[in-house]
């Protein structure tokens, strides 16, 4: 058994894999083809359905892993050959060179800017154009550049340009036997590509572009600065059209649904509004399927606040028109009307498809692809590729960031699971030398400016500010580096500490967001604390943005130099404190989520409690009869509940509520209604949720009409009936329940399959406003059609109505497809009534983690933290979080694993040192900074009655210290005194 | 009234200047609108010296050097081939027939054949007429000229095509045509929108109109010339681009 | 010719990395703006704001992450919030309020942190010095 794990692929679902296993004690190799991480969310704009800015909200990850000692990324590199068993595989990584070695580049991009060689940037969409050497995007981790070799002539300028001596033409490709003991397979997806369309002239009419060439139009970043403008001439478009199903839903390409394009569409029409408010957008669209948490709202504001045009029709071809480049679109709609409309612009929503390396990794890895060719899986098993082998985001089918993110973490805890008892083994920490005290001596600073080769040093006057530092009080050290990042330059700086004992450090020279801890990781091997340190940015903020101007520039780093120093004579040394964690788990709710999550802890050595409200386990799985796929719910449930059972690590409780939670991560204590008090450090939340009772359509008055889980009970002892209709929506996406429940329609088609089985002579509709059987499931929508389903549309304000008449009921409908009134005789009427949260409010307070305005609770990020609550160490999976399918419950299931295990897998948690703390002589216990923190980490002691920070929950952000009126709160390295020393040294004196 | 060009010719010291010489001394006559201006080494001869020429007023323009081999200062002559070869390029982005500019190799020994190349030039230019581009492409090609990415690659063409690359690769000379083709003719765009703009703001459609290039082509460059800082856009319907301070 | 002086109080997330981006991007804007890197930008006390005018700045931009975007779940919100006191406050102290601006600039908007800091160079030059107790 080998304690290290293998990730294929750096997009999100890679990364966040990653970092959950580097956090839980695992070495990780990340393994990308491409020479930078961060996939396909690094070109994104913003993402829905809560308009985040993706870049913003995806680099702290990108920092996190490229930073991480615990993951060792292996860039540029394909996977070779694969040997061995599960605990112990030996992969062969080809590593291509990129003829720039990574620790000697800087990333500083002057080789870029000159090189004579332009080619499409890719990341880009080919919109733009990069350089024969170059980095994918400013953020890019490595920021090390790479030679394309395909296009680079070999002139040599890239050489003759870098100070740093990094290009390196002899470079030849590496290979690298890694010893894993397991391996996730996240190789994402490649989209659809629409030069096979070529009706819609994809290529040939500059203004249709694909949705991520929109994409990169909005972006700030992109070709236009984030101004929506067509290609063709440049003109603000006045009318763009979106066509959905773009190689989707499509007999010709690919025939599943990709399960994200309704949203990205409606997300991509929202911000080109935003951007230009009199533009007309319209949607062409099948249907509608925004299914996900939230979406359906985030559809409805796309129609009434932004009115977004939503036309169902699939648009059969695309005509320009020479002259002007205006697109001509040629459409039916519903009622057979053909029109002829005309758009400045056209957007094709394409679908994901397998990346095109899919059977070349289904073979090296031998995993088994499906007919579409992405990883095939089972309903119970939706992270499994094989023994030993995981899989998360799009790899193993189309699916949005937050299902992906999920995922990942789900694989993480699978993965480990198999060599969770090699947890810490491979993992390296860094030992530095003892801290020296400093705590009483006068400040001794020493200043150490940067020429970034001639980055910083061709506009600014290096030596002047160098010389203007050495004027600064306390300053008794000053020295200027070509490369104050270099590898010999740490070791000047150690030096120049003890020779002339310094105390404290400033570096004037790029960013802190990248290089602070370079910076301060060596002056602790000097002995320093790494928070007496200090840096001030004069080439992203300086040499760079004035370079036209390089005395004011020269002023201008002085002063910032200035700025650093006076704050770094205030510098004082920081400690995080840590505390205990109790290494065990709660998890609440025993049906398939909470069993999962239970087991899965369990397996990884810690102890759980699983709290049951009922007298048996298993929740609402235990209505489900049977799978679209055939797989048997009941026995796969049987298994699971008795390796729960069978599990010495873990304690279940049935006819159990919990009472009362106290505490925090790492340390919660938790009273059962029997009394029974549990310790434990982190809590999974997996309550479950219910089938809605509806009241309408004569439901609970007559017997013939049920919901949807009543009739799987009813097939599963034989149905008779002869006319079954179904009605889909029913107090769901209403006044009732605002929000979709995502599984109603493949729920409803599941039954009308295994009554068609049970009974081939049965008539069958099915009545639904959008059928939402996204991704793979569209499979079983078209095996219904063509086993005669009839599906019939309605719209919300053409309601189905049904009667009662002479003892027969009578079901009247219009079908707003066709524009055609039926009056249907149904035996049996099946309603699709969604799924509704159980009053959650109790256990809300208790955890002190949020509601959504549904009932569900509310995540910490709908994004990037799918299972993860604002409040630390407090987990979800399942439907508590909104409704879902049975293998997004237990990949969600597994995922609280992965992040409950960054926690319980240490004896003790760290604490931020950069936090806020009270001064308990000034707080008068006002209370007002109290709601300020998010993280509720401000609490009032009842006794002293003054505010406490509890230091674990801090994430350090200083808001309460700007809102406390008697200056009690501080925040550790931004103290108002470090603060203002900087606003006072602002102006030289 | 005829024609009469005006020419201006760039004479190396040790080859064509001293064929020059020699035909005054052997008394051999030849068209009068030749005006040498003498330079050590053809390699010397800067394209935007060239463009220079042709924007002050000549109708042509003659290079000469020493024979292949036969270079004071080595290889001088090939480098000037290279350099009059982008020229040459460069002159037909501008309209400007690339007849205009001569080259030619005489030897110090060569007093008859400077004459009658100094004839054939002054006839072939007399035939052409006078020069009558638009000095907005002259600019921008002498612009051009001065790119320093053009620059480097006429300065590495004969080493890369002779000695291989930094690859130990031997580079095709197709596909280094291929490539200072495409760096010339998107560097001209680049720089006849620049010209444009520093005149006034335009929309990317208005430029089009004007340069009479297709405008998605101009919606390219305008988009690689304001990652470059060197036009910004105007917000607006159009938005136009203007010209950055900086 | 006059030139104002600016403190930019930047989130660490978002508007200072849009300042780094409008660095890699290479765009260029006025050098009047010294910036001063805070964790969140609900961090900023008026405080500090006020101190910033006393000790002789003409201008002070408070930047961080767009609604919703931010690092710390909502410390923007409490930011604008403050924000709104603050220009009210100014106004009492006699210093237009103009002086004092609030941006949003996420971490993919260099362009935009560049204008935000040329348009308020701009700005604070037809205003001119700030003059405090004097009517500004």
């Amino acid at each position: 058994m080998v304690g290290s794990i293998m990730v294929v692929g750096g997009g999100i679902a890679g990364m966040q894999a990653s970092l959950d296993l580097a956090d839980s004690g695992f070495r990780v190799y990340l393994v990308d083809k491409a020479p930078t991480i961060g996939g396909v969310m690094a070109q994104l704009d913003k993402t829905f359905p809560t308009l985040d800015c993706s870049m913003c909200i995806m680099a702290p990850k990108l920092v996190a892993t490229g930073r991480h000692h615990n993951i060792h990324l292996l860039t540029n590199a394909v996977i070779t050959n694969v040997e061995g068993t599960p605990g112990n595989f030996t992969v062969t990584v080809t590593m291509k060179p990129r003829y720039v070695n990574a620790e000697k580049c800087t990333g500083c991009g002057l080789c870029a800017q000159y090189c004579p060689v332009e080619a499409v940037n890719e990341y880009d969409e080919r919109l733009t154009l990069r350089r024969g050497i170059y980095v994918d995007y400013p953020q890019a981790v490595p920021l090390v550049y790479a030679i394309d070799r395909e296009k680079c002539i070999g002139c040599g300028l890239c050489e003759n340009i870098c100070q740093a001596e990094a290009i390196e033409y002899h470079q030849t490709p590496e290979e690298e036997q890694v010893n894993v003991g397991a391996i996730i397979l996240a190789a994402g997806f490649d989209e659809f590509e629409p030069d096979t369309k070529k009706e819609y002239g994809y290529g040939r009419f500059k203004n249709v572009v694909t949705a991520t060439e929109f994409e990169r139009i909005l972006s700030a970043s992109g070709p236009f600065a984030g101004h929506v403008v067509r290609p063709s001439d440049g003109e603000v478009p006045g009318r763009i059209a979106f066509l959905q199903c773009v190689g989707s839903r499509d007999e010709n390409s690919n025939k599943y649904c990709s399960a994200v394009c309704c949203m990205y569409a409606t997300k991509e029409a929202i911000i080109a509004k935003e951007h230009n408010p009199d533009l007309e957008a319209t949607i062409f669209f099948m249907d509608m399927r925004t299914y996900g948490k939230g979406f359906e709202q985030f559809y409805k504001r796309a129609q009434s606040e932004y009115g977004l045009r939503y036309t169902r029709s699939r648009v059969p071809c695309i005509e320009a028109d020479p002259e002007t480049q205006n697109l001509l679109l040629t459409y039916e709609t519903e009622d057979g009307t053909i029109t002829k409309e005309e758009f400045d612009m056209v957007v094709l929503s394409v679908g994901l498809e397998p990346p095109k390396s899919n059977q070349e990794l289904s073979s090296i890895f031998g995993v088994p692809l499906n007919e579409y060719g992405f990883l095939d899986w089972k309903i119970f098993e939706p992270l499994k590729a094989k023994d030993g082998i995981y899989a998360c985001g799009a790899f193993s089918g189309p699916k949005d960031i937050p299902d992906t993110v999920a995922q990942a973490s789900g694989a993480a805890a699978m993965a480990s699971g198999v060599v969770s008892g090699e947890r810490g083994t491979l993992v390296e920490e860094k030992v530095y030398p003892e801290e020296l005290d400093v705590a009483e001596q006068p400040p001794r600073i020493g200043v150490f400016v940067c020429w970034c080769g001639i980055n910083i040093g061709g506009i600014v006057n290096v030596p002047e500010v160098m010389e203007y530092a050495s004027t600064l009080p306390n300053v008794v050290f000053v020295d200027q580096n070509l490369y104050t990042c270099s590898q010999d330059t740490q070791e000047k700086i150690k030096q120049a500490v003890e020779e002339h004992s310094l105390n404290r450090v400033v570096v004037a020279s790029c960013t802190p967001r990248t290089h602070e801890p370079l910076f301060q990781s060596t002056i602790r091997e000097a002995g320093l604390n790494p928070y007496l340190f200090e840096m001030t940015n004069i080439r992203d903020q300086c040499s760079w943005v004035h370079m036209h101007t390089p005395e004011e520039a020269t002023e201008k780093a002085k002063d910032l130099v200035r700025m650093a120093v006076a704050k770094s004579n205030l510098l004082e040394p920081l400690k995080s404190s840590s505390v205990e964690v109790t290494q065990s788990g709660l998890v609440i709710g025993g049906g398939i989520a909470g069993m999962t999550a239970a087991l899965g802890l369990a397996q990884q050595g810690f102890t759980v409690h699983l709290v049951e409200k009922e007298d048996h386990l298993g929740g609402l799985l235990r209505d489900i009869r049977y799978t679209v796929s055939g797989e048997d719910p009941q026995e796969y449930l049987t298994g699971l509940e008795q390796s729960l059972r069978d599990h010495p690590n873990v304690t279940i409780h049935t006819q159990a509520v919990v009472e009362k939670v106290e505490g925090y991560v790492g340390n919660f204590t938790t009273t059962l209604s029997s009394g029974e008090e549990i310790n434990h450090g982190i809590c999974v939340i997996a309550v479950g949720g219910q089938e809605h009772k509806p009241t309408s359509y004569l439901y609970g008055e007559d017997k013939r009409v049920i919901t949807q889980l009543e009739f799987e009970d009813m097939l599963s002892k034989g149905v008779k009936a002869k006319t079954v209709v179904m009605i889909n929506c029913v107090e769901s996406r209403d006044d009732t329940k605002e929000y979709c429940s995502r599984v109603c329609c493949s729920e409803a088609v599941k039954n009308a399959l295994q009554l068609r089985e049970q009974n081939p002579d049965a008539t069958i509709y099915i009545l639904y406003r959008d059928m939402r059987t996204y991704a793979f499931r569209e499979q079983y929508y078209d095996k219904a059609r063509e086993a005669g389903v009839v599906f019939m549309r309605y719209d919300p304000e053409t309601k189905p109505r049904l009667e009662k008449k002479d003892k027969s009921l009578v079901l009247y409908a219009h079908d707003s497809a066709l524009d055609l009134d039926f009056e249907l005789h149904p035996d049996l009427v099946v309603l699709s009534t969604g799924v509704s949260p159980y009053d959650n409010s109790a256990l809300s307070q208790m955890l002190k983690v949020p509601l959504d305005r549904d009932g569900f609770f509310l995540e910490a990020h709908m994004k990037l933290r799918p299972v993860d609550f604002a409040t630390d160490g407090v987990f979800m999976a399942g439907l508590a979080h909104s409704p879902k399918f049975i293998d997004e419950t237990i990949s969600q299931a597994f995922g609280t694993v992965a992040r409950a295990c960054t926690i319980v897998s240490k004896e003790r948690i760290e604490t931020e040192p950069i936090i806020a703390e009270v001064d308990e002589e000034l707080c008068c216990g006002c209370q007002v900074c109290i709601p300020m923190c998010p993280y509720n980490a401000r609490e009032l002691d009842e006794e002293e009655k003054i505010v406490k920070v509890n230091e674990v929950l801090c994430k350090g952000c200083g808001s309460c210290v700007a809102a406390c009126p008697s200056k009690a709160a501080q925040q550790r390295h931004f103290r108002d005194s470090q603060l203002s020393s900087m606003i006072e040294a602002f102006v030289r004196r | 009234m005829t024609f009469s060009p005006r020419i201006v010719g760039f004479m190396c010291n040790w080859c064509s200047y001293a064929g020059a010489d020699l035909a005054g001394i052997s008394r051999i006559k030849y068209a009068p609108n030749l005006r040498i201006i003498r330079v050590l080494c053809s390699g010397r001869v800067d394209p935007y010296v060239v463009l220079t020429a042709f924007q002050k007023g000549a109708d042509g323009v003659l290079v000469a050097g020493c024979h292949p081999g036969d270079c004071h200062y080595i290889s001088g002559n090939y480098q000037a081939e290279k350099k009059m070869k982008a020229t040459w390029k460069i002159l037909s982005k501008a309209g400007i027939d690339q007849e205009r500019l001569g080259l030619e190799w005489i030897s110090a020994a060569e007093g008859q054949r400077f004459a009658d190349v100094v004839n054939s030039f002054t006839q072939l230019i007399t035939e052409l007429g006078p020069l009558q581009a638009d000095p907005q492409k002259i600019a921008s090609a002498k612009e051009e000229t001065a790119d320093f990415r053009i620059r480097w690659l006429v300065g590495r063409e004969k080493d890369l095509l002779e000695e291989g690359n930094v690859f130990g690769e031997p580079v095709e000379e197709a596909v280094f045509e291929t490539l200072l083709d495409d760096v010339v003719s998107a560097q001209y765009i680049r720089n006849s929108i620049l010209t444009v703009l520093k005149e006034q703001s335009m929309s990317a459609k208005e430029l089009a109109e004007t340069l009479e290039i297709p405008s998605h082509v101009v919606v390219e460059h305008l988009i690689h010339l304001r990652r470059g800082q060197k036009v910004h856009m105007v917000e607006g319907h159009p938005i136009r681009y203007e010209v950055s301070a900086w | 010719m006059y030139e104002p002086k600016i403190i930019g109080f930047l989130c660490n997330w978002c508007s200072y990395a849009a300042a780094d981006l409008a660095g890699t991007s290479r765009i260029q804007y006025p050098s009047n703006m010294r910036a001063i890197r805070v964790m969140c930008s609900s961090r900023v006390d008026p405080e500090h704001v006020l101190r910033a005018f006393v000790n002789g700045a003409d201008g002070v931009l408070i930047a961080g992450c767009h609604p919703g975007d931010c690092h710390y779940i909502s410390g923007n919100y409490k930011t604008e919030r403050k924000y709104v006191l603050l220009r009210e406050m100014l106004e009492q102290f006699g210093i237009d309020p103009r002086r004092l601006r609030l941006e949003w600039c996420s971490s993919a908007e260099g362009g935009k942190f560049a204008q935000v800091v040329t348009e308020m160079t701009e700005e604070l030059k037809t205003l001119g010095p700030i003059e405090l107790g004097a009517g500004d």
